[in-house]
C-alpha cells in the first residue's frame, strides 16, 4: 500500500469499504474526519476489518408530508419550485408530484412572479424569464407563497452578493484517492471582503452537476465554517479542491477525477446563513460512510427547514427556499 | 466553610472525649508478605469486641477500643488468615504481612467469619465493586490485553455501547460522568486506540474500586461514578520483573526495594507495536508515519518514618497516528501525583495529595507552510488535596479534608493557512477554580445499624480573560445566535456556583447472613464531556460550566439486600434497585457543530435526565469452579424541550436488559479455564420513517421528529480463555524461581456479528436530476468475526 499525501486535509485513506473518501467537508469535521480515516486505517491493520450488511428494518409509519424544493437563482433560464410528498424510507420511486398549487414569489420591490404548473405530473413549476434576463437580483429579498388545499406556506430568503471564479487548474497529484499519475482539478477564487458571505461551489462535469452527498462543496467566507475566520482570502485548499468527482468503477477503484478532454464547470453561488447550516446538515445526515466510522457518527435527525406552514397547527412541510447569485467559469481539460 | 469543618469536628472531638475513657488504639498497616504490596481492603476484626474495619488505600487501619485482651484475626480474600492474641493495655502498633493462598484444586473450605468486615453483608458500603487485578486478569480480554475497564463491564449497572467505545456507563449516566482516577489524578481519556484498550497498565496497577452510588464525601465532581485505580507502590522486598508479550502490545514492568521494607519502586511501560512488525510493507510507516501507542508508569514510595511516607508516582501515554512526519493525529494523558501520608497520632491519620493532570490531542495536516492546519487542545489540572482520617473510636470513623482544583483549558488553538495567508482560529482559553470542603463519618450505631453521612461543600468559579456571548432566545431546538458579548479582564470572576452534595447510607443487619442497605447522595459536575457522536472519541472536547452552561446536579437513592448464601458462605447475593435523576444535563441541537466553535453555548441545550434500574448480582469466591452473575434491569431517558417533541426519550445507552456471566475453573495444578458471556438488549437508534429528495439529494426524514425510536437488535457474545501455567518446579524437583504462563483466548467464540449501529444513506450512484433514487440502511458490526488471541507472561 503506497499512500502519500497531498496538500491539508484533503484526505486520505481509503475507508473500509475501499471506497468513499474525504472531501470538501464541511467545518473542521474533516479534520476530525481525517482523523477518523487514520485511525480506521490503524485499525483496519491490526485487526480484520469490520463488517457491514444491509438489513430491511421495519419502519414506523408515517404520513407523507409537503416537500418545498426551491432553489432559485439569477442565471438567465427557467427558474423551478418542485412540489412532491415525502415517501416511505425504502420506496424507490420517483417522488409523488403535487399539482393544483399555487406558487408565488414575491419581492420586496412588490414584483410578483407566478410559478405555473409545466404539467408533466412531476410537481414541476415553473417560471421563464424574458430573454436576456434573469430572476431577481442582488440584495432583493423574496417571500415563496405556497398555496395547496386551503393551506399556505411560506418561506422567506434573499439573494446575498457572490465571487467570481478565478481561474482552474489541473495538476497531477499522488493522492491516494486518484489512480497514480492521474490528473485532479482547482479551482481559484476569493472570499469577498467583509464577514458572512457563505457559498455552495457546485461542479459540472461535461454537463452533468456532480450532485451526490460527499459532493456538495460549501463555503464560510473562505473557510469551513463561521467561527474559521478566513474572510476576504483565496478559498482554502480543501474547499479549491473540492471540485473533483467521488467516483469508483464496478470494483470499487477510485477513476481519475478528469482526463484528457473533459470539461470542467465550478459555479459559485451565493447563500444565506440559513440555508448554509441547512446543507451542512444535509451533509452530515447524507453522507454517512460505515465501518469503523459508525464510532463517529452523529445521530439521524432532521435536517432544518425554513418554510413554515401559516397555520402553525397545521400539516408539517419540509424542504427549503433559497435565491442565489451565480457567477462560474468554465474549463475545458488539454494538457 | 471553615466554619462547617469547624462544627463537625468539634462536634466529633466532643464525642470522642465522652467515649474515650480507658481505650486502647490498635493500629497499623496491612501487606502482603511476598512484596510488601499493601492490602487495600483487607481487614482486621477483634472477635470478643466484635468490632472491625478495613484497611484504607495506604493499607493502614487504626481501631481504638476498651483495654482488654484480645483475639484480633487479619485478613484478606485470597490470602491466609493471621490471628494474633494481643493485650491491649496500651497503644499498640501492629504491622502485618499476610501470605497468599496457595492454590489447591480441592475445594477449599473457608471458615468465613460472618462477622467479618470485609464480606458486603457486614460493610455498610453499597453500589461498590471491587475488582482486583488478579481477577481482571483471569477474565477472557478482547485480544488477550487484560483491560481494567473492559473487564468493569462485567459488572452489574455498567455497560457500554459496544466495541470501540471508549470509557464506560454507570448506572444510566454519560461516559463524562465518570471520574477516572489513576492515583487520585483524572484521567480524560481513559482509552487508547478509542475504546479498544485502556490506558491502564495491569503490572501496575493494584486495585481498583468502582462508586456507582453512595459516593463517600471524600469524592465529588462527577455525577454518576468514581473508579478509583490504585498503582502498585513496587515490590519492597526483592527485584522483580514481570512482562508479558500480546496480540497488541508487549509489556515489561521492573520493580524492587530502594531500601528493604522502607521503600520501593516500580516502573512500567507498554508498547504496540504492530507498527513495527508492518513498516517493511506500508509506505506511510517507511516515510515516517507512526501508528502506535504506548504508556509508561511509575512509582516510587519511601516511609521516612513510622509516620510519614512519601509516594510519588506518574503516568504518559500516548497514541499517534501520523501519515508523514508532520501530518497526523496524535492524543495522550499525562499525570504526576505526590503524596504524603502522615500519622499525626494513632488515630489521625492524613494524606496530602498533590496532582498535575493533563490530557491534550494534536492535529496536523498540510504539507507544505502554505496550506496547512494545526490544532491542538489541551485540558490542565493542578490539584491540592489535604485529607484526614481520624479513627475516634471502634464505634466512629471521621475522615475530613478539602480539594482544590485549578483547571486550564486550551479548547482549541488552531491555526490555518491557505495559499499562504495564515489564520489564526483559536478560541480563547478558559480558567477555573473548584474548591471543596468534606466531611464524612461512618458509625456503628448499636449491634444492627451502621450508617455513613457526610456533607461535601463545592465551589467553582470561572474566571477571566474570556469574551462571554449572550444568545438570543429561539425555538428550543434550533441553533440559538449570539447577540451580545461581554469580555471579562484576566482574574476577574465570569460565573460562580455554590453547590452543598449530601451523602447519606445505612446498614441493617437483619442477621449473620443478611443485611438491607440504603444510600442517598448528590453529587454536582461542573465539567462537562461534548460529544454528540455514537461513541466517544479522543476529540470530543471538556467544557468547563460559563454563565450558559450550568453545573450539572445528579441524586441518587439506592436500596439493596445482600446476604450469603451456603455452609460456608462461599456465595454471596446482591438486590439493589437504584433511581437517579440529574438535573442541566446537556444535550445538543440538531445539526450541532461542536468542534472548534466559537458559539458553541449556541448548539447547546440543558435538559433533565431519569435512570432507574433493579441490579442482581451473585458471586461464588472461592472454589475451583467460581465467578459471577450480574443482571441489570434498566431504563435511562432524558428530556429536552426542543428535543422528541418535548417528551422523554432513551439515552443512546440505555439498555433494558444486561446479562453477564463471568466463570473460572482450575482444570488442573497448571491449566485453567475462563469464560464470560454477555447478552444486552440492543441500544436505541433513530430511524428515519421517510424520505425526501432536495436538489437531487436523498434526505431521511422522521416525521414523528422523534429520538431514539428505535432499537438495533440485542448484543450478545460469548468468550473463553485457557491458560496453561508454566511448570512450578524444574527438572531436578526444585521450586522454579521464574514463574510464566500462556494465555489463549477467543473473543466472540460464535462470530456473532453484533449491531453497532445502522445507517441510512442513499445509492452511491450519480443520479441526474429526476431519477429515482436507491436507498437503503446499513447495519455496521464493529467486531464481525470471532477473535483468537494469545499471550506470554512473564515473572521473575
Amino acid at each position: 500500500m503506497k499512500i502519500r499525501l497531498y496538500k491539508f486535509p484533503s484526505p486520505l485513506l481509503p475507508s473500509p469499504r475501499g471506497e468513499g473518501c474525504l472531501r470538501n467537508e464541511d467545518g473542521v469535521r474533516a479534520f476530525a474526519r481525517s482523523t477518523k480515516y487514520l485511525m480506521i486505517f490503524g485499525l483496519a491493520i491490526i485487526i480484520f476489518s469490520s463488517c457491514e450488511k444491509i438489513i430491511n428494518p421495519t419502519l414506523q409509519p408515517a404520513t407523507p408530508v409537503l416537500v418545498v424544493d426551491a432553489w432559485l437563482n439569477n442565471k438567465p433560464e427557467k427558474q423551478i419550485v418542485r412540489l412532491t410528498m415525502t415517501q416511505s424510507y425504502f420506496d424507490a420511486t420517483v417522488p409523488p408530484g403535487v399539482h393544483s398549487a399555487t406558487v408565488l414569489i414575491t419581492d420586496d420591490l412588490n414584483t410578483v412572479y407566478s410559478f405555473a404548473d409545466d404539467g408533466t405530473n412531476t410537481g414541476t413549476y415553473q417560471w421563464t424569464p424574458a430573454p436576456g434576463k434573469s430572476f431577481g437580483a442582488v440584495g432583493r429579498q423574496f417571500k415563496l407563497t405556497v398555496q395547496l388545499n386551503s393551506e399556505t406556506f411560506e418561506a422567506l430568503s434573499v439573494m446575498k452578493r457572490t465571487t467570481a471564479v478565478d481561474s482552474i487548474t489541473f495538476l497531477i497529484d499522488e493522492s491516494p484517492r486518484f489512480p497514480s499519475g492521474s490528473y485532479q482539478a482547482q479551482f481559484w477564487g476569493n472570499d469577498l471582503q467583509g464577514k458572512g458571505d457563505s457559498y455552495w461551489i457546485k461542479t459540472y462535469k461535461n454537463g452533468v452537476q456532480l450532485n451526490k452527498p460527499s459532493e456538495i462543496n460549501l463555503a464560510f467566507d473562505a473557510g469551513f465554517s463561521q467561527g474559521g475566520d478566513f474572510d476576504g482570502v483565496t478559498f482554502i485548499t480543501p474547499i479549491r479542491r473540492g471540485v473533483n468527482p467521488d467516483e469508483v468503477d464496478a470494483n470499487k477503484k477510485r477513476l481519475p477525477a478528469y482526463v484528457e478532454g473533459d470539461s470542467l464547470y465550478v459555479e459559485i453561488n451565493s447563500i444565506t446563513l440559513e440555508s448554509f447550516d441547512h446543507l451542512q446538515q444535509v451533509k452530515t445526515q447524507t453522507e454517512r460512510s460505515g465501518g469503523f466510522g459508525a464510532l463517529f457518527a452523529k445521530p439521524l435527525d432532521n435536517v432544518s427547514t425554513n418554510i413554515v406552514n401559516t397555520n402553525a397547527n397545521g400539516s408539517k412541510v419540509v424542504g427549503f427556499f433559497n435565491v442565489s447569485a451565480v457567477k462560474g467559469r468554465g474549463r475545458k481539460f488539454v494538457k | 466553610m471553615m466554619i462547617l469543618r469547624f462544627v463537625f469536628l468539634s462536634a466529633f472531638i466532643s464525642a470522642t472525649t465522652l467515649f474515650a475513657q480507658n481505650k486502647h488504639t490498635l493500629s497499623g498497616t496491612i501487606k502482603d508478605a511476598a512484596n510488601g504490596e499493601v492490602l487495600i481492603g483487607a481487614t482486621i476484626f477483634i472477635k470478643e469486641a466484635k468490632a472491625g474495619e478495613a484497611a484504607n488505600a495506604y493499607g493502614f487501619y487504626s481501631l481504638t477500643v476498651p483495654s482488654a485482651a484480645y483475639t484480633v484475626v487479619y485478613s484478606f480474600i485470597g490470602y491466609e488468615k493471621r490471628e494474633r492474641q494481643i493485650t491491649l493495655d496500651q497503644d499498640v502498633r501492629l504491622d502485618i504481612e499476610l501470605k497468599e493462598e496457595s492454590k489447591q484444586l480441592e475445594e477449599v473450605v473457608v471458615s468465613d467469619d460472618p462477622n467479618d468486615p470485609l464480606t458486603r453483608v457486614q460493610s455498610t458500603a453499597m453500589s461498590t465493586n471491587e475488582l482486583s487485578i488478579k481477577t481482571m486478569k483471569k477474565i477472557p480480554a478482547f485480544l488477550g490485553e487484560v483491560d481494567v475497564i473492559r473487564s468493569l463491564l462485567s459488572l452489574p449497572g455498567i455497560s457500554s455501547v459496544g466495541e470501540g467505545a471508549s470509557g464506560y456507563n454507570s448506572r444510566g449516566g454519560s461516559v463524562g460522568q465518570n471520574l477516572v482516577l489513576l492515583d487520585e489524578a483524572p484521567v480524560y481519556n481513559s482509552s487508547h486506540m478509542l475504546g479498544f484498550f485502556s490506558v491502564f497498565n495491569p503490572d501496575a496497577v493494584i486495585d481498583t474500586k468502582l462508586y456507582k452510588g453512595a459516593i463517600p464525601s471524600r469524592y465529588g465532581g462527577r455525577l454518576s461514578s468514581i473508579l478509583d485505580v490504585r498503582m502498585k507502590e513496587g515490590n519492597s522486598k526483592k527485584f522483580e520483573t514481570t512482562g508479558g508479550i500480546g496480540t497488541i502490545f508487549s509489556r515489561l514492568a521492573f520493580e524492587g526495594p530502594i531500601v528493604k521494607d522502607k521503600g520501593s519502586f516500580i516502573i512500567a511501560a507498554r508498547r504496540s507495536y504492530i507498527d513495527v512488525l508492518a513498516r517493511p510493507f506500508v509506505q506511510v510507516l517507511k516515510d515516517g508515519g507512526a501508528l502506535n501507542f504506548y504508556d509508561l508508569t511509575m512509582k516510587v514510595n519511601y516511609k521516612f518514618s513510622n509516620r510519614d511516607r512519601i509516594y510519588l508516582s506518574g503516568y504518559f501515554g500516548r497514541d499517534n497516528f501520523l501519515f508523514s512526519k508532520n501530518q497526523g493525529f496524535s492524543w495522550g494523558n499525562q499525570t504526576a501525583t505526590f503524596r504524603w501520608n502522615h500519622l499525626f497520632n494513632r488515630k489521625l491519620f492524613a494524606n496530602l495529595t498533590g496532582v498535575y493532570s493533563e490530557y491534550s490531542y494534536q492535529l496536523q495536516f498540510g504539507k507544505d507552510d502554505l496550506n496547512r492546519f494545526k490544532w491542538n487542545s489541551a485540558i490542565n489540572n493542578y490539584i491540592f488535596k489535604p485529607e484526614f482520617t481520624y479513627f475516634i473510636n471502634d464505634k466512629n470513623e471521621l475522615s475530613f479534608g478539602g480539594e482544590a482544583i485549578y483547571y486550564y483549558f486550551v479548547p482549541a488553538n488552531t491555526v490555518g493557512t491557505s495559499n499562504g495567508s495564515e489564520q489564526d482560529i483559536s478560541l480563547s482559553k478558559k480558567y477555573n477554580l473548584e474548591t471543596s470542603l468534606y466531611a464524612g463519618n461512618s458509625q456503628h450505631v448499636g449491634k444492627n445499624i451502621s450508617l455513613e453521612y457526610g456533607l461535601r461543600f463545592s465551589q467553582f468559579t470561572s474566571f477571566g480573560r474570556d469574551t462571554v456571548y449572550r444568545y438570543n432566545d429561539t425555538v428550543p431546538g434550533i441553533r440559538r445566535t449570539p447577540t451580545a458579548f461581554k469580555a471579562y479582564k484576566s482574574g476577574q470572576a465570569i460565573a460562580q456556583y455554590n453547590n452543598w452534595q449530601p451523602r447519606f447510607s445505612a446498614k441493617f443487619q437483619i442477621n449473620d447472613k443478611s443485611s438491607v442497605k440504603a444510600s442517598y447522595n448528590r453529587m454536582v459536575q461542573y465539567l462537562h464531556l461534548i460529544s454528540n457522536t455514537t461513541a466517544s472519541n479522543p476529540l470530543d472536547v471538556w467544557t468547563p460550566s460559563s454563565k450558559i452552561i450550568l453545573p450539572e446536579i445528579g441524586d441518587q437513592f439506592a436500596l439493596g439486600y445482600f446476604r450469603t448464601l451456603g455452609k460456608n458462605n462461599q456465595w454471596e447475593a446482591a438486590v439493589e434497585s437504584y433511581y437517579r435523576t440529574t438535573q442541566n444535563q446537556i444535550d445538543y441541537i440538531n445539526g450541532a457543530d461542536l468542534l472548534i466553535n466559537k458559539f458553541l453555548e449556541g448548539d447547546l441545550l440543558i435538559g433533565k435526565g431519569r435512570a432507574y434500574g433493579l441490579e442482581f448480582y451473585l458471586h461464588r469466591k472461592v472454589g475451583r469452579l467460581n465467578g459471577w452473575v450480574s443482571y441489570t434491569l434498566a431504563k435511562t431517558e432524558l428530556q429536552t424541550t426542543g428535543i422528541n417533541n418535548n417528551n422523554w426519550y432513551p439515552t443512546r445507552y440505555d439498555q433494558r436488559h444486561n446479562l453477564k456471566v463471568t466463570a473460572f475453573y482450575d482444570i488442573s495444578k497448571r491449566w485453567s479455564f475462563s469464560t464470560n458471556f454477555v447478552f444486552l438488549s440492543g441500544t436505541p437508534a433513530t430511524f428515519p420513517t421517510s424520505r425526501y429528495t432536495e436538489q437531487g439529494i436523498l434526505i431521511p426524514y422522521n416525521a414523528n421528529n422523534s429520538r431514539n425510536n428505535v432499537r438495533v437488535p440485542a448484543y450478545h457474545r460469548l468468550d473463553i480463555a485457557f491458560r496453561l501455567d508454566g511448570k512450578l518446579v524444574d527438572k531436578k524437583g526444585r521450586p522454579r524461581k521464574n514463574h510464566d504462563y500462556w494465555v489463549f483466548s477467543i473473543y466472540n467464540v460464535y462470530a456473532r456479528q453484533n449491531p453497532f449501529s445502522i445507517y441510512f444513506s442513499q445509492n452511491d450512484k450519480r443520479v441526474p436530476q429526476g431519477q429515482a433514487i436507491q436507498s437503503h440502511a446499513t447495519q455496521v458490526s464493529i467486531i464481525g468475526s470471532l477473535v483468537p488471541a494469545f499471550s506470554y507472561n512473564f515473572n521473575f
